[in-house]
């Protein structure tokens, strides 16, 4: 992984400079379009795909956060 | 959102909460540096803010909420064929529930074979701003975070 990316994703203070370059909601996927997959994890560690998640039901509701 | 959870996994809609990564980090949950404190802040989340939805843990480098946007706080409905259907910049319940409620009524009217074709629209919700339970969210990470939102606005 990309040891800069990951410092600058997580940044260590609520600065404009670091949290305003990951408001991009904009630029994100279309509608209507087959969604980008990726890799996660439950919280066991176990590993799944947001396409596994997404196809056992009819609709699935993601909420994307943190404490705050 | 868990209310919203509950309530329409019987018309087989299931949900989840994606954790990111730390929006306003503080000295209880700093910004992160490792999948380990990743995991551990995860679990947290179900006990210090509730999270009753099958939680799911993002790779270190953001790469799925980097590639929906990477806004803090979105929600997103995604159809079992992998077409989003909903996206929303901020997570809003009422919002949620009237979009959720209406694509399964989609389903409904076509299993009773009416005919559909898909349009897009566009619309302008309105969330409540609780400063009140925000302000609790940062106290919970830490004085620094506090301090450095004040701060910036």
């Amino acid at each position: 992984m990309d040891s800069e990316l990951i410092r600058r994703y997580n940044y260590d203070e609520f600065v404009k400079e670091k949290f305003a370059p990951w408001m991009r909601f904009d630029q994100s996927p279309p509608l209507g379009i087959l969604a980008p997959d990726f890799p996660l994890l439950h919280l066991d560690g176990t590993e799944t795909t947001l396409s596994e998640l997404w196809s056992k039901s009819s609709f699935l509701i993601i909420e994307f956060g943190s404490f705050t | 959102m868990n209310e919203i959870a509950q309530r329409y996994a019987q018309e087989n809609v299931a949900s989840i909460f994606l954790y990111t990564h730390e929006a306003h980090p503080g000295e209880n949950y700093p910004h992160l540096t490792s999948m380990e404190q990743k995991l551990r802040h995860a679990h947290d989340l179900r006990v210090k803010i509730g999270v009753e939805r099958p939680i799911l843990v993002d790779s270190l480098d953001g790469a799925c909420h980097r590639a929906y946007g990477s806004n803090p706080n979105m929600s997103w409905i995604i159809s079992n064929s992998g077409i989003p259907v909903y996206k929303s910049d901020w997570t809003d319940a009422g919002s949620v529930e009237s979009a959720i409620a209406y694509l399964i009524d989609v389903l409904k009217r076509r299993r009773n074979g009416e005919r559909l074709a898909q349009f897009h629209v566009e619309r302008a919700d309105f969330r409540t701003q609780d400063h009140k339970a925000f302000y609790a969210g940062l106290e919970r990470n830490g004085p620094k975070a506090v301090k450095e939102f004040s701060e910036a606005f």
